[in-house]
């Protein structure tokens, strides 16, 4: 049987190193147009996870189990583990799980509202950090 | 990886459950930088974070919760202005939780230089 994602999880902290991806993913919130730009950054032992293989559940599982309900058995913590993936397709791995369907779906407007970029491209001076956008 | 499989821990002394040990572990925790260059230094069962904007972050989690009703703690730190900060957290839906910090004084949204949040509850 397999274990669920929580132990697997544990299992590979102990034994991965945390890799600090070189990507981070830009974007912004369609239904709130005045919110400044959001930046989602992966977490160094998720990446390792990913890139390693057999610890996480397929991206599928993740995206039907936002239509259960609370309190309702959900199907990614025991789903059968994939292998390993690329830093590109992490990445896409969790744009899927982490961002509204909102904005990496459903959004049809001009605008670019999401954007995977370089670590080096995010500004470290946050003086403005509320006025940030996506460039177009 | 070796399991073992038992309903009660003791010393000699004292016992208890297996299920008050693994109930009350902390299913997520995270420790990240909320200023300069956003990022996480250390964690366990954490996915992503986000930075929002200024004092304002999410914790997506990689194991969801049951239900939204999970318990997430925080704490946070201030920068070399000397202002103290105070930070509170909000479920959002089975594995986020947003996180706003603030200065204490004035309670203006404000960036934190280390910000740590604790995540305790029913894994789904």
């Amino acid at each position: 049987m397999t274990k669920h994602l929580w132990d697997r999880l544990a299992e590979a902290k102990s034994r991965l190193a945390p890799v600090q991806s070189k990507y981070r993913v830009l974007f912004e919130d369609p239904n709130a147009p005045d919110e400044p730009a959001k930046v989602l950054v992966p977490d160094p032992n998720f990446m390792a996870a990913a890139l390693a293989g057999n610890v996480l559940p397929a991206i599928d599982t993740y995206l039907r189990d936002r239509n259960v309900p609370d309190g309702q058995p959900k199907e990614h913590p025991y789903a059968e583990p994939i292998g390993a993936m690329s830093e590109e397709e992490a990445i896409e791995y969790l744009v899927q799980k982490d961002i509204d369907p909102a904005v990496w779906r459903d959004y049809q407007g001009n605008r670019t509202i999401m954007k995977i970029v370089p670590v080096e491209m995010i500004p470290s001076d946050r003086s403005f950090r509320n006025a940030w956008r996506i460039m177009q | 990886m070796s399991t073992l499989n038992v309903s009660n821990i003791t010393d000699g002394t004292t016992s208890v459950g297996t299920g008050y040990v693994v109930n009350g572990s902390a299913k997520a925790w995270v420790n990240f930088r909320g200023s300069d260059t956003f990022g996480i230094d250390n964690s366990f069962g954490v996915s992503s974070c986000d930075d929002d904007g200024v004092g304002d972050y999410s914790v997506n989690v990689t194991s969801a919760f049951s239900t939204d009703g999970f318990s997430s703690t925080s704490s946070c730190q201030g920068d070399s202005s000397n202002d103290n900060r105070g930070c509170c957290t909000d479920n959002n839906g089975t594995s986020e939780t947003r996180v706003n910090t603030f200065i204490c004084t004035s309670g203006a949204a404000s960036d934190s230089a280390e910000v740590h949040v604790t995540i305790h509850g029913d894994l789904a």
